[in-house]
């Protein structure tokens, strides 16, 4: 993604928090508005951006995962499970019982796209069917799951969803945290920062290192890749994996960061909008990364109108209109893909069937 | 690759068999516990000639055909029986009737798809039941439609305030009553609260889509509750309210990430109390004004007891009992007293402070009792239209 998009993303960016701004500016001061914009933008795009990053490795590899909603549901699921069990079950305290929760969710992740992987590479399976499969397989497991293990019969917790050991606490980052207003921005909890650090690492990895270069080259061009010595097989199966770690670490967002209890089909989609974000961002990290902050700042934008709906110039009106408002955030991905963003290139070889 | 296929198949299936699990499953009333793996898939794939309820229940279930056998059927709108919300405040209510002995037997069907309802009250009354209850606004038209069909089936809609209208021409029927609450009134209750409660005079609540008029009605009731004690008392208390209008009815009470989201938002512009007003999109609100040790308001239910996280930090909740009311009618429509006027109120009220009454002054909780008092005899009135009007 070279700057100039990033300089018309950012101005997009600008131009929502203004609108706010300007409208907001008679109830709270600019910089306690764009300071909460802010936040909810790194909120919302947190699982956005792991969803994304875990979709690069994927298809960087040469495997299309569609998967993703299904892997992060999963995780979201299993991983407070194993907060739970750690919790009241064998009583640790609420923090190692997140942290082992952590960890559950990352080895769902996993496992779920260690299945994505037996299907896609080793049996040849269509790689969407398999994604569809993950998907259909963990809400199905999930929803099953919820019930029989709390209402079911013999059930350990007694037909009572148990208190769970709530959700991982907020780190201030040193200085910066202390700055007033502002600071808030820089109280960030563990999964959010992990995102941004992951994204920075994930393009290290893809641009600057051998291992990069090779899962470049399977996904660009597997036979020459093999031809050369690479293990196109294995290259495959690692990078999907890890990309499931990635999304395991996103589902945990949903229910160890954001709240701490689990709902049925509680991703709402949003492994689907993490594609969407990998395609903006046209399969590298930042760009990836910079279109999950737009989708946050375009969710921010219709919270904000709708919190300062009253203070809306009559000139404005139709945005006082909660139903327009709400096609604020689908608009402005639609102008963005179509007109801003312009063609996107993917892997040569994503989604085929390497065959030796 | 024949053999993969096959593989693909299995598993194809198997996922589809848990997701049917999951999503619907007419279970026994008496257990309360989800039916097992091996008699479920009926319940999704049986014809309309044999009725799904009755085959997942076989060998427990009484004949609800013959005349003396008194049977209740639970519809629910998308969601579960145990979403701490109106599904599981309905389904209670009939439990409460089998309990006391009201009922012979009851039983539910957990809606999967919106595009089901029809079908679902279609398998209850097919088995004979003598009274249908159908839980929330969305099963409005399939609840008409269905009491229209079935004239000797007694039909209880909760949250469905029809009148006369081109669509519902003759409306009222005998044999459907809507359970309505004044949800303007707990909303007036609970903003009343919150106005007196803050320290920072701005309150939040984040709520479902206000489409659905009972949604709308706490929303601006929680405003102009706050409202009329800023008036009292001669302060100046900003109400932000968001609703959650950018997803489909499918979603928009099921999102409880995106009701933390916001909840986070209000409590970063300075937001002291937040009103958490539809099902689990407004538990996550709830759930996130705790995690931040802000004061949460909980809705319909007393969520003291559905979101023991929050407890804490829990003020009181918007109330709107539906166990109670539910059996009466119950009751009625068994001894043919069913109301013939179409609607049937139930009260409304504010949940008990719990572990935050330490921050409720005695004066604070006087005022609350005389609002209620008002509110119930109307010499309070909130001011509020029954629905959203038309932008």
């Amino acid at each position: 993604m070279d700057w100039r998009r990033f300089a018309i993303i950012a101005l997009i960016i600008v131009v929502m928090f203004g609108t706010v701004v300007l409208i907001g500016t008679s109830q709270n001061s600019p910089l306690v508005i764009i300071t909460s914009m802010m936040a909810t933008t790194i909120a919302v795009a947190t699982p956005l951006t792991l969803g994304a990053l875990s979709g690069i490795y994927c298809e960087r590899a040469g495997v299309v995962n569609i998967g993703i909603e299904g892997m992060m549901l999963g995780a979201a699921f299993f991983g407070w499970l194993a907060a739970i069990y750690m919790n009241t079950i064998f009583h640790y305290p609420a923090m190692p019982s997140l942290i082992v929760g952590v960890i559950a969710a990352i080895i769902t992740g996993g496992l779920f796209a260690l299945l994505h992987a037996v299907l896609s590479i080793t049996f040849k399976v269509d790689q969407i069917i398999g994604g569809t499969v993950i998907n259909i397989l963990a809400a199905g497991i999930t929803g099953f799951l919820n019930r029989q293990l709390f209402f079911g019969a013999g059930s350990v917790f007694h037909g009572q969803i148990p208190n769970a050991p709530g959700v991982l606490p907020t780190i201030h980052i040193p200085l910066l945290a202390d700055i007033p207003t502002v600071g808030r921005i820089f109280e960030q909890q563990p999964i959010a920062i992990s995102a941004i650090l992951l994204v920075i690492i994930t393009h290290f990895v893809l641009f600057r290192t051998r291992w990069g270069l090779r899962t470049r080259a399977v996904g660009e061009h597997p036979r020459a890749a093999d031809t050369v010595g690479i293990n196109v097989i294995r290259m495959r199966y690692m990078n999907v994996i890890i990309g499931g770690f990635l999304a395991g670490l996103g589902g945990a967002y949903f229910t160890l960061e954001a709240i701490s209890s689990f709902e049925a089909n509680m991703t709402n989609g949003r492994g689907f909008i993490a594609l969407a974000a990998m395609i903006f961002g046209n399969w590298t990290p930042f760009g990836a990364w910079t279109a999950a902050l737009v989708f946050g700042a375009a969710q921010a934008l219709q919270i904000n109108l709708q919190f300062f709906r009253e203070l809306i110039p009559p000139q404005l009106a139709v945005l006082q209109n909660s139903y327009v408002v709400g096609l604020a955030p689908y608009l402005l991905t639609m102008l963005i893909l179509t007109g801003i963003i312009g063609k996107t290139i993917p892997p040569a070889a994503d989604g085929k069937v390497y065959e030796k | 690759m024949k053999k993969l296929y096959s593989l693909m198949a299995v598993v194809l299936l198997a996922s589809m068999l848990l997701s049917a699990c999951g999503a619907t499953t007419p279970t026994p009333a008496a257990t309360q516990a989800p039916a097992p793996a091996t008699q479920a898939p009926a319940a999704t794939s049986a014809p309309a000639t044999q009725p799904a309820a009755t085959q997942a229940s076989s060998g427990t279930a009484p004949d609800c055909t013959q005349a003396n056998v008194f049977c209740v059927g639970d519809v629910t709108d998308v969601g579960h029986v145990d979403d701490k919300s109106f599904n599981q405040s309905t389904w209670e209510g009939v439990q409460k009737a089998k309990t006391d002995g009201v009922v012979d037997w009851a039983q539910y069907i957990e809606t999967s798809d919106s595009k089901d309802y029809a079908k679902n009250i279609d398998t209850f009354a097919q088995a004979g039941y003598k009274v249908i209850v159908t839980t929330g606004f969305n099963l409005t038209d399939p609840t008409y439609a269905a009491a229209k069909q079935y004239p000797n089936i007694m039909f209880i809609g909760v949250d469905q305030g029809l009148q006369k209208d081109a669509n519902h021409p003759d409306w009222p029927l005998p044999n459907l009553v809507g359970l309505v609450y004044h949800e303007d009134q707990s909303g007036f209750l609970v903003g009343a609260l919150a106005a007196m409660i803050s320290k920072s005079h701005k309150v939040g609540g984040v709520f479902g889509t206000d489409a659905v008029p009972a949604v709308w009605r706490y929303g601006e009731g929680y405003a102009a509750g706050a409202a009329y004690e800023d008036k009292k008392n001669g302060t100046t208390t900003t109400v932000t309210r968001v609703y959650h209008n950018d997803v489909g009815f499918d979603k928009t009470f099921t999102d409880p990430d995106w009701g933390a989201t916001t909840a986070q938002s209000m409590i970063d512009k300075g937001a002291d109390i937040i009103f958490g007003g539809g099902g689990i999109t407004g538990n996550g609100a709830v759930d996130k004004a705790a995690a931040d040790k802000v004061l949460a308001i909980g809705v319909d239910t007393d969520q003291y007891y559905t979101l023991p996280e929050a407890d804490p930090y829990l003020l009181t909740s918007a109330m709107k009992p539906i166990p109670g009311p539910l059996e009466d009618l119950i009751k009625l429509a068994k001894s043919n007293k069913f109301p013939t006027n179409g609607l049937y109120y139930g009260a409304s009220g504010y949940a008990p402070y719990h572990d935050t009454a330490n921050l409720v002054p005695a004066n604070v909780d006087a005022e609350m009792q005389a609002l209620l008092k008002g509110l119930t005899d109307g010499s309070i009135q909130t001011g509020v239209s029954a629905a959203k009007p038309a932008q």
